[in-house]
C-alpha cells in the first residue's frame, strides 16, 4: 500500500510537470486557436538550452532559468512572427486554419531534425548535478527532490500565468483576442502582435518545464515527441484553452503513469491514456472539469 | 491540333508513358520509388476525400493503413484466404472504424477532430504492440507478421519482381482519380465543400452536414485500407510501427497541403515532388545526414504554404493551361 | 396558415429571448418582423429555422409541428432561411454556390445546375455566375444569400436583414427582388430595420421587444401604435 501511496505522489509530482509543459500549448491554442504541434520541439530545444547552459558554466541547474525563458520566449516570438505570421495571413478568412497546424508541424520536424543533425542521436544527462537522484525520505517513503520542485514551479507558473491574464492590461488584451478576434481589432489591439506575445509566453512556459527536467530527465533529439503527444492529451483532458485544467490534467496523466503499472503491464498504461482521452473527447469534450474557457 | 484534342490527348499520352515506364527503367530500385510515389498520391487522394472535401484534417489514416495491412496478412497467412479478398475485409473493417471515430467527433471543433485522429492512430498501435493473439489471430505484438515468400503469383498478390507491383498500385491509382473526381463533381461533393466552408449555411441549404462527413470518411478509410494490404504484400513484412506509423499520417497531410488540398491532382503533383526528395535523401544523406529529408519536408512545406498557399496545383494548372494555349494556339474558351 | 407559432418561447441559461410569441403567416403573402436591437426576432428566426430548439411552444409548418426539427430536414420540408451576415461559400462560384442550393430537391448535377441556373437568371445574377462568390460586392453577396435559399424551392423564405447595409438604391433592387419572389409564389418572413423597405413590402407587421409580441397588424396601423412608438423612440426611423 505504501508503494501505492509513494509511487502516487511521484506520479502527481511527475503529472504536474507534464502539466506544466501542456500550459504553454493551451495558451497557444487558447489565443490562437491552433494545436501548436512544435510545441514539444520547443520544449526539447528548451531543454538542450538548459543543458547545455549548464554543462558550460558547471552553476546550479536552477540557475539556467534566468537564460533559458527569456531566450525561448523571443524564439518563440520570432517563429510566430517571422515563419507563422504571414500562412496566418494567408488563411485570414478560413474558421479552422488547418495550413497553420500543418505548418507547425513541419516546424516540428524541422527543429527534431536540426538538433539530430547538429547534436547527434545521443541522450545526455547532466550527471554531477547536485539534485541527481536526491530523494526526500517521508517516513519510509522515497520522494523525488527535483520532481519535488518541478511540482513547486508548475504551481507557480499557473498562478502567475493565471493573475498575468486576469490583471494586467496585456493580460486582458490576450484574453480579448483570443475572445473575438476581430472586435479586439477594433479596439485598437494588434491581433497579430498578441499572437507573437502569446506564442512567445507559451514557448518560455515550455523553457521553465524544460529546466524542471533537465536535472532528472535526459535530453535527446526527440524527447519532445514524447511530451507532444503527452501534452495534446493533457489539455483535452483539462479542456482546450483551459490554464488550470492543463495542470489538472498533467497530474491525472501523471497518476495514470506512476500507479497503473502496479496492476498491469507498463506497456498497457499507454493505451489505458488513449482510452481515457477518447472517452474524454466522446462523452465531454470541453474537457473532465467541464471549464469551456476559464479566462 | 485543337485545344480541345490536345486537352484530351495530353493526359492520354501521359497515362501511356506511366504504362511504358517499366519498359525503360530497368533498375529496382528506381521501380520501386515510383511505386511509392502511386501508393502516397493513390493514399493522399484517399485522404483528400476527408481533409480536402470536407475541410477538417484527419490525422490519424495510419489507423486505417495499419488495419488494411494486419486484416488481409493475418487471413492470408492462418486462412489462406487471398490478400484481393482481405484487402476488401480490411476495406470493410476500415470503413466502420472510421465511422466509428467519425460520429462523435465530426460535430466538434476541428482541432478535436485531428487530435482524436491522432489519437485513435496511435491508441492502435499500442494495442497492436501489446497484443500477442486476439482471440484466434496472431498479432505478433512488437515483432510483426513475416509473409514467406512462397507463393508467388497474381491470386496471392506476391511476385518476384517489381513490375507488377507497379502496375498494381498505377490502376489503384488511376481508379481512385477517377473516383474522387467523379465524387468531386457529384452531390455528396457538393455538399462535402459547402459543409467544409460554410457549415451553418450548408445545414440551411438542406446538408446533413455530418453525415456527408461520415460518408466521406467511411469512403476514405475503406480506401486507405487497401493500400495498406498493397503495402504489406510489397513489402512482406508489417510490424506496427511501420503499420501504424505517425509519420505516415503526417506524410500524407505534408503531401495533400503542399500539392494542394482539395484538388484532384493536387495529391499527385505532391506525392511526385515529396517522395522522390524522401527516398533520394534517404539514399545519398542516409549515413551521414540522417532526418535531412525531414528537414527539407518542413522547409518545402513552409515555403509553399507562404507563397502558395492553396498549394502547387494552382501555379502548374496555369502553367499547364498556357502550354496547352501555346501547343494549340487557340486561347482558352472563356 | 402556412405557418403558425403558438407559445414559443426560449431561454438561454434562464435567460429569457422569446417570451410567449405567437403569430400566424398566412400562405402567399410577406409578414414583416421588426423590433429594437436585441428583441429577440433573430432568436425567434433561429427558433422557426430549427437552429434552436425551443424551450417552450409549438410552431407549426403546413399543419406539421416542426419544433426541434433540424435547420437541413426543415428546408427539405420547404423552408429556408438566409442569414444576417452572409455566409457564401467563398472558394466557389456564384454558380457552384446557388447549385448546392438546388441539389435539395434532386439528385443529379446537370439537374441542379440546370437549376441553379434558372434561379440566377430569375434574380438577375446569370452574368455573373463564373465570378468567385468571395469576390462579390456586399449588395452581391446578399443577392446570392437569396438565389442560394431560392434554390432549395421553398415554400416560406426567411429573409433575415438581407437589405442592411445596402445603398438606396440597391435597397429597392432588393425589394423589388422580394416582390418578384412573393409573385412567384413564395411566403416570405422578412426581419428588417429599414422601416421604408418593411412599410413597403408587409402585408402584415409584427413588433417584438424583449421577447414579447408589442402591436400587430397592417404596416399603417403598427407605425401609429403608440407602444412600438415607445418602443423604437424614433431612432429606428431617422435610421432610414
Amino acid at each position: 500500500m505504501l508503494y501505492i501511496i509513494e509511487d502516487a505522489i511521484n506520479g502527481i509530482l511527475m503529472g504536474s510537470i507534464y502539466g506544466l509543459a501542456a500550459l504553454g500549448l493551451t495558451l497557444i491554442f487558447g489565443v490562437l486557436k491552433v494545436i501548436n504541434f512544435a510545441h514539444g520541439s520547443l520544449l526539447m530545444v528548451s531543454m538542450y538550452v538548459a543543458y547545455w547552459a549548464v554543462t558550460l558554466t558547471g552553476l546550479h541547474p536552477y540557475i539556467a532559468l534566468v537564460l533559458v525563458v527569456p531566450v525561448m520566449f523571443i524564439f518563440g516570438y520570432l517563429l510566430q512572427d517571422i515563419v507563422i505570421k504571414p500562412i496566418f495571413k494567408a488563411e485570414k478568412n478560413v474558421r479552422e486554419p488547418i495550413t497553420v497546424i500543418i505548418v507547425t508541424t513541419g516546424v516540428w520536424y524541422i527543429l527534431d531534425n536540426l538538433t539530430l543533425l547538429i547534436f547527434g542521436p545521443q541522450y545526455r544527462n547532466l550527471e554531477a548535478n547536485p539534485l541527481r537522484g536526491k530523494m526526500l525520505e517521508l517516513g519510509e517513503m522515497l520522494i523525488s527532490v527535483p520532481k519535488l520542485w518541478g511540482f513547486g514551479a508548475a504551481v507557480l507558473t499557473t498562478l502567475a500565468i493565471h493573475l498575468f491574464l486576469q490583471r494586467t492590461a496585456t493580460g486582458r488584451a490576450i484574453r480579448a483576442t483570443s475572445l473575438d478576434r476581430e472586435a479586439a481589432s477594433l479596439m485598437g489591439i494588434n491581433a497579430y502582435k498578441i499572437y507573437n506575445l502569446a506564442f512567445g509566453i507559451g514557448t518560455a512556459i515550455a523553457g521553465v518545464a524544460a529546466v524542471a527536467l533537465v536535472p532528472f530527465y535526459n535530453v535527446f533529439p526527440t524527447v519532445g515527441v514524447l511530451f507532444d503527444i503527452k501534452c495534446f492529451i493533457i489539455v483535452v483532458l483539462g479542456g482546450l484553452g483551459s490554464i488550470g485544467g492543463a495542470l489538472l490534467g498533467g497530474i491525472i496523466i501523471g497518476l495514470i503513469e506512476s500507479v497503473a503499472p502496479q496492476f498491469m503491464a507498463a506497456t498497457w498504461t499507454e493505451a489505458i491514456v488513449y482510452g481515457l482521452f477518447l472517452l474524454v473527447l466522446f462523452v465531454k469534450p470541453s474537457g473532465i472539469f467541464g471549464v469551456k474557457h476559464d479566462w | 491540333m485543337t485545344r480541345n484534342t490536345l486537352q484530351r490527348l495530353l493526359p492520354l499520352a501521359l497515362l501511356a508513358t506511366v504504362l511504358c515506364l517499366p519498359l525503360a527503367v530497368r533498375s529496382a530500385t528506381y521501380l520501386h520509388i515510383m511505386i511509392l510515389v502511386y501508393l502516397y498520391a493513390y493514399l493522399t487522394t484517399s485522404w483528400n476525400l476527408v481533409g480536402g472535401f470536407a475541410g477538417v484534417l484527419p490525422l490519424g489514416h495510419a489507423a486505417f493503413f495499419g488495419i488494411g495491412a494486419y486484416t488481409s496478412t493475418i487471413l492470408s497467412l492462418q486462412y489462406g484466404i487471398s490478400p484481393w479478398l482481405g484487402m476488401l475485409v480490411g476495406g470493410v473493417i476500415a470503413a466502420a472504424v472510421g465511422v466509428l471515430i467519425g460520429l462523435p467527433t465530426f460535430k466538434m471543433r476541428g482541432a478535436y477532430f485531428a487530435l482524436a485522429t491522432i489519437a485513435f492512430a496511435e491508441g492502435f498501435r499500442v494495442m497492436v504492440e501489446n497484443i500477442d493473439k486476439l482471440g484466434p489471430f496472431a498479432l505478433n505484438g512488437p515483432r510483426g507478421l513475416q509473409i514467406p515468400p512462397l507463393n508467388f503469383g497474381l491470386a496471392e498478390m506476391m511476385f518476384s519482381g517489381k513490375e507488377p507491383y507497379y502496375y498494381i498500385i498505377l490502376i489503384m491509382l488511376v481508379a481512385v482519380l477517377l473516383l474522387t473526381s467523379f465524387i468531386s463533381r457529384s452531390k455528396l461533393g457538393y455538399y462535402l465543400n459547402a459543409g467544409g466552408e460554410e457549415p451553418e449555411a450548408a445545414m440551411a441549404l438542406g446538408i446533413n452536414v455530418a453525415r456527408a462527413k461520415v460518408i466521406a470518411m467511411a469512403m476514405s478509410s475503406f480506401l486507405t485500407a487497401l493500400a495498406g494490404t498493397f503495402y504489406a504484400q510489397l513489402n512482406l513484412y508489417i510490424h506496427p510501427k511501420s503499420a501504424f506509423s505517425l509519420d505516415l499520417s503526417f506524410e500524407i497531410a505534408f503531401i495533400a497541403l503542399i500539392g494542394g488540398r482539395g484538388s484532384i491532382v493536387g495529391p499527385v503533383l505532391g506525392a511526385l515532388l515529396l517522395r522522390p526528395v524522401s527516398d533520394f535523401s534517404r539514399i545519398y544523406f542516409g549515413d551521414t545526414l540522417p532526418g535531412m529529408h525531414l528537414i527539407i519536408f518542413g522547409v518545402i512545406l513552409i515555403l509553399v504554404m507562404t507563397f502558395q498557399p492553396r498549394g502547387l496545383q494552382e501555379p502548374l494548372t496555369r502553367l499547364y493551361e498556357r502550354l496547352l494555349d501555346r501547343l494549340s494556339g487557340e486561347r482558352r474558351a472563356a | 396558415m402556412i405557418l403558425k407559432v403558438e407559445g414559443l418561447t426560449k431561454e438561454f441559461g434562464g435567460l429569457r429571448a422569446i417570451d410567449n410569441l405567437s403569430m400566424e403567416i398566412p400562405a402567399g403573402g410577406i409578414m414583416g418582423l421588426i423590433g429594437p436591437n436585441g428583441a429577440g426576432k433573430s432568436t425567434a428566426f433561429n427558433c422557426i429555422a430549427g437552429v434552436y430548439a425551443p424551450t417552450a411552444g409549438r410552431i407549426f409548418f403546413n399543419g406539421e409541428n416542426i419544433g426541434g426539427q433540424k435547420p437541413w430536414d426543415l428546408c427539405k420540408k420547404g423552408l429556408a432561411r438566409t442569414f444576417q451576415i452572409v455566409k457564401p461559400f467563398a472558394s466557389k462560384t456564384v454558380l457552384y454556390n446557388v447549385t448546392v442550393g438546388s441539389f435539395a430537391t434532386c439528385e443529379r448535377r446537370s439537374e441542379a445546375e440546370a437549376k441553379a441556373l434558372e434561379v440566377l437568371k430569375f434574380l438577375n445574377l446569370h452574368d455573373k455566375k463564373d465570378m468567385l462568390s468571395g469576390n462579390l460586392t456586399i449588395a452581391d453577396r446578399k443577392r446570392l444569400e437569396i438565389a442560394r435559399a431560392l434554390a432549395t424551392e421553398p415554400k416560406l423564405l426567411l429573409l433575415d436583414e438581407v437589405m442592411a447595409g445596402l445603398r438606396p438604391s440597391e435597397v429597392d433592387e432588393v425589394v423589388e427582388m422580394i416582390r418578384k419572389i412573393r409573385d412567384s409564389g413564395v411566403t416570405i418572413l422578412l426581419i428588417e430595420h429599414i422601416m421604408r423597405a418593411i412599410m413597403a413590402l408587409s402585408d402584415r407587421v409584427v413588433v417584438i421587444q424583449f421577447g414579447k409580441k408589442i402591436s400587430e397588424g397592417e404596416p399603417a396601423e403598427v407605425a401609429a401604435d403608440p407602444n412600438v412608438i415607445k418602443a423604437y423612440l424614433g431612432d429606428e426611423y431617422v435610421a432610414s
